[in-house]
């Protein structure tokens, strides 16, 4: 049958071009081995043409995807899915990577650009980091293949077609030649959710992605570096890459991080989530590696711990990977992918490179050298490794408790190995949880971080070392105190100590930097990751410790519970948030969008009020999600009162005719609901029906569906909703009970189920005066955590920057 | 003994800390029934929506009940004080965590599980109702 107004070239050609990118990386990983293992020149060329050719075919995928995008082309069930037509057009990098298969493109994305970087700048080491990189491309290009090999599916395409995917198949309006013309249901996609749709989702995923790609290059130069029995060789051409990727990732996950606190109602910018963690683990090994790195540069020592930190940060994101995309999540993240059932291809691909890569670092374990003589205690070196393990069992903690779901898979009740018997649950609190450790880790790491700066290499001579580090412990003693006395810091001994050595961290970065190294751009680029470093700690810590709901009222909302984090807001009311007092001046509608104006003042004196600002947190109305909050921010330079609407009065519409109180039931015969304090029980369905002589078939259909309905006296009515079809259009003639002001409507029969569809809405008697509910908080000195933020991007960029120029 | 080593023994034995502490903080699914044996302990409960009790979202009470049935089939009241998830009723599973009253259980989180985040099938599927 041939369909009407279908574009199947461009998908013809997507899928094409993803197969030859298979295919060309393929090729070159044999032909760079072939070239490695001495079989001739001409291998080397082909190697580099394949590669490039493989580079090429990425690049047309992805074009041809933006095309579909752009072109709105909804036969195809990626762009259905993910856009619409009246999606911004700048959402549509956005909608390019909402979906599993769009995000793997991303990452092939970078792999590429960073892949042909390494081809001509790697030297000796091309060939065989060139191997490794071109088959993690070949396994990526078969995560979006899309084909099935009997039954096995492998890789899930982006140009599928929606007629196509094996929901649809078969679906009798797949018989339709006209589908495109004829169905509203596909002349608009779906649309991008609507959580997605922040500038923030434009530029973190693309930045957190190139910061997993990142992670590849040192990974390829290690197992280069074995591969070869070059056990040294390949650290100074890894060290910027590591250092590289060290600063994207971080980049990234803290975008993702502000995204959350601009855009969600976590109500803050971490909340230890699984998808959160899974991509902090690699990023804290990766600067463990990073470190070790450097050790071996100065010092030739930590060379096996060096391999094994790079190795495993690149196994973490594949470990990550796996986590996110399988749906082994389900139970315990909000934002995980969906599941594709690609799982059983992602862990081959995991356990591929796991059990790959660790094989042969075991297998030249012995032959790596280490250095014979002990690191003096006295040393950077020594002090350096002991904070790059601490860093390696941070991570080791997150990843497993983010692991969970995985143990359960594995030895749970049901799982392979079944050790437990009963299914382990993440833990209830899991701010606390983490928190337990990763404050006393912190605590170590920030203390090495101000301490090791006063430490030479090889040997430190006592006296000066203390003389060199005395006047930062004095500034940041009284830093500490300074803090405290503002923030009350006396009753947490642990936080106490945090926050000194943070503060610890920076102030002796700071007198490094500018003291002892004068500003000189070779004590820059450390100096200032670390003073980052620092002030993001300091700043989490006061403003997630010291974080005040000030929607807090006095006001009991329920009776045996004071859940009172959330204010009431009757409409031109004044309500009091802390030393605010607010007042909501009503709700304008912007396209789909409901924006709550609040103003807040400050009193003066008992009867006088100083307007300060107003915020105007909305709701996003989406036909897919429902409404979704999205909070509106006042930022102060010390302090920011973060604020978000949970409910408001204008979410319970009221129809036309005056009702409301929607309720959609779906009952059988005899089945009961309770809506207002009231029974309603189905008592049975009158079919009237008349069929056309000639074809056969029904004419008009009348069905009279008989409900009673009992109040809590037990006194009966009857309502008589009707659902009328004649000619292939619907009409309702609805039931209505004037004494309890309802009204019913037979909706509809679900055909699956035979359930009747009953919908139900109450009179609206009297105004109400409409109102909201607002959940206010106010997070002191967040600015020191995005200040950190942005000076350990530029400090470890210096970094990168220094090492690729010597 | 070498000092890395001594440090390689306190970082295993950190290690393990940190298994034996997650596992205590574990918190394992439980059924209403054990939940309601011990009253005040939060614990996670997986069940689903029991569409035959009465659900209510209370707007100005910020308060939100509904009824649950969990996997043994154990029938609870559940309040939750934050305004009703979206598409509740399409649930197919809900997590809650949170303590078991006399009269109810106090949810102080709730996760759902929906059948499928776009609904796309009925929408498409709608059509053949009608013809």
């Amino acid at each position: 049958m041939e369909y009407i107004g279908e574009h199947l070239l461009p998908g013809q050609a997507g899928r094409f071009f993803v197969s030859l990118s298979m295919v060309s990386a393929l090729i070159s990983a044999v032909a760079y081995y072939l070239f490695y293992a001495g079989k001739g020149q001409a291998y080397h060329k082909l190697a580099r043409a394949g590669f490039l050719v493989h580079t090429a075919s990425v690049f047309a995928v992805v074009g041809c995807l933006f095309y579909l995008m752009s072109a709105h082309y909804f036969e195809y069930d990626y762009v259905w899915k993910h856009s619409s037509l009246d999606l911004p057009s700048e959402y549509i990098f956005s909608a390019f990577w909402e979906g599993q298969e769009g995000s793997f493109l991303l990452w092939m994305f970078w792999h590429v650009i960073l892949g042909t970087i390494l081809m001509y700048t790697a030297k000796k080491w091309e060939a065989p980091s060139m191997i490794v990189f071109a088959l993690v491309q070949a396994f990526l290009a078969s995560m979006i293949l899309g084909v099935y090999v009997g039954d096995l599916k492998i890789g899930s395409s982006p140009f599928i077609l929606l007629r196509d995917t094996p929901d649809n198949l078969g679906l009798p309006w797949t018989q339709v030649s006209d589908y495109l013309q004829k169905f509203p249901a596909f002349m608009d996609g779906s649309g991008l959710n609507p959580l997605l749709q922040n500038y923030w989702m434009t530029i973190h995923p693309p930045v957190l992605f190139l910061g997993f790609a990142s992670t590849l290059t040192p990974f390829a130069l290690a197992i280069a570096g074995l591969f070869t029995r070059d056990y040294g060789g390949w650290v100074k051409t890894a060290l910027p890459w590591a250092f590289f990727s060290v600063m994207i990732l971080g980049t990234g996950i803290l975008m993702g991080g502000a995204w959350a606190y601009e855009a969600l109602s976590f109500g803050g910018f971490w909340a230890w989530d699984p998808v959160e963690n899974s991509s902090l683990v690699p990023w804290i090994t990766m600067v463990a590696a990073a470190h070790l790195l450097l050790i071996y540069r100065n010092r030739k020592s930590s060379l096996h711990w060096a391999f094994f930190m790079v190795i495993v940060s690149f196994l973490l994101i594949l470990y990550s990977t796996f986590l996110t995309r399988s749906g082994v999540l389900g139970d315990s993240s909000v934002h995980a992918f969906v599941d594709l059932g690609l799982s059983g291809q992602l862990l081959i691909y995991l356990l591929f490179f796991v059990v790959l890569s660790l094989a042969i670092f075991i297998y030249h374990f012995r032959k790596i050298p280490s250095n014979k003589k002990e690191d003096e205690l006295s040393s950077k070196e020594f002090w350096m490794f002991i904070g790059s393990l601490v860093l390696f069992i941070s991570a080791f903690q997150i990843i497993f408790s983010t692991s969970i779901p995985v143990i359960n898979q594995l030895f749970g009740p049901e799982g392979l190995l079944p050790l437990f018997d009963k299914k382990m649950a993440p833990p209830l609190d899991p701010i606390e949880h983490y928190n337990s450790f990763q404050v006393p880790f912190a605590i170590v790491i920030t203390l090495l971080i101000g301490v090791a700066q006063w430490l030479n290499y090889k040997h430190t001579g006592g006296k000066i070392f203390f003389r060199r580090m005395m006047r930062s412990v004095l500034i940041s003693v009284l830093l500490t105190l300074l803090v405290s006395y503002f923030f009350d810091f006396w009753r947490q001994p642990l936080y106490l100590i945090l926050l000194f050595a943070s503060l610890f961290a920076v102030a002796s970065n700071l007198d490094y930097w500018l003291l002892l190294g004068k500003g000189k751009m070779n004590f820059t680029g450390s100096s200032v990751a670390h003073i980052g470093f620092g002030l993001i700690i300091a700043g989490a810590l006061i403003s997630n410790a010291k974080q005040k709901i000030i929607s807090n009222t006095d006001v009991f909302l329920s009776e045996d519970m004071p859940s009172s984090e959330h204010a009431l807001l009757e409409l031109g009311d004044s309500t009091r948030l802390g030393n605010y007092v607010a007042v909501w001046n009503g709700m304008r509608e912007e396209k789909d969008k409901q924006f709550y104006d609040v103003t807040y003042y400050s009193r003066v004196d008992s009867n006088q009020l100083q307007k300060e600002f107003q915020l105007s947190p909305f709701l996003q109305m989406s036909d897919n999600m429902g409404p979704t909050p999205n909070p509106s921010t006042e930022h102060f330079w010390n302090r920011d009162i973060y604020t978000h609407v949970t409910y408001s009065s204008y979410l319970n519409p009221t129809t036309d005719d005056g009702y409301r109180d929607e309720m959609e039931v779906e009952l059988a015969r005899g089945d009961t609901a309770i809506y207002q304090d009231h029974f309603i029980i189905v008592d049975s369905l009158r079919v009237n029906a008349s069929v056309n002589d000639t074809t056969k078939q029904y004419e008009t259909i009348r069905l009279t569906l008989k409900l009673r309905v009992l109040n809590v006296f037990g006194e009966e009515f009857i309502a008589e909703p009707v659902y009328n079809l004649a000619q292939n259009t619907v009409s309702y003639e609805d039931a209505y009970l004037d004494e309890q002001g309802f009204k019913f409507r037979l909706e509809d029969i679900n055909t699956e189920s035979s359930l009747y569809v009953l919908k139900a809405w109450t009179e609206v008697r009297e105004e109400e005066k409409p109102f909201i509910v607002l959940k206010a908080i106010v997070f002191p000195m967040i600015n020191l955590l995005w200040t950190g933020c942005i000076l350990m991007a530029i400090g470890t960029g210096i970094a990168v920057w220094q090492r690729v120029r010597s | 003994m070498k000092r890395s080593h001594i440090v390689i023994i306190l970082i295993i034995a950190v290690a393990i800390g940190a298994i034996m502490a997650t596992i205590n903080d574990a918190s394992t699914y439980v059924g209403f029934a054990e939940a309601n044996a011990n009253p005040k302990t939060t614990y996670t409960v997986i069940g689903y929506l029991d569409t035959d009790a009465a659900m209510d979202y209370d707007a100005r009470a910020n308060r939100f009940e509904f009824g649950a049935v969990d996997k043994e089939g154990v029938r609870k009241k559940v309040i939750y004080h934050q305004p009703k998830p979206q598409d509740f009723e399409r649930s197919e599973e809900i997590t809650m965590k949170g303590y078991s009253t006399d009269s109810a259980f106090v949810a102080q989180e709730i996760l759902m599980k929906c059948p499928s985040k776009y609904n796309e099938t009925n929408e498409m599927e709608g059509y053949e109702t009608y013809n």
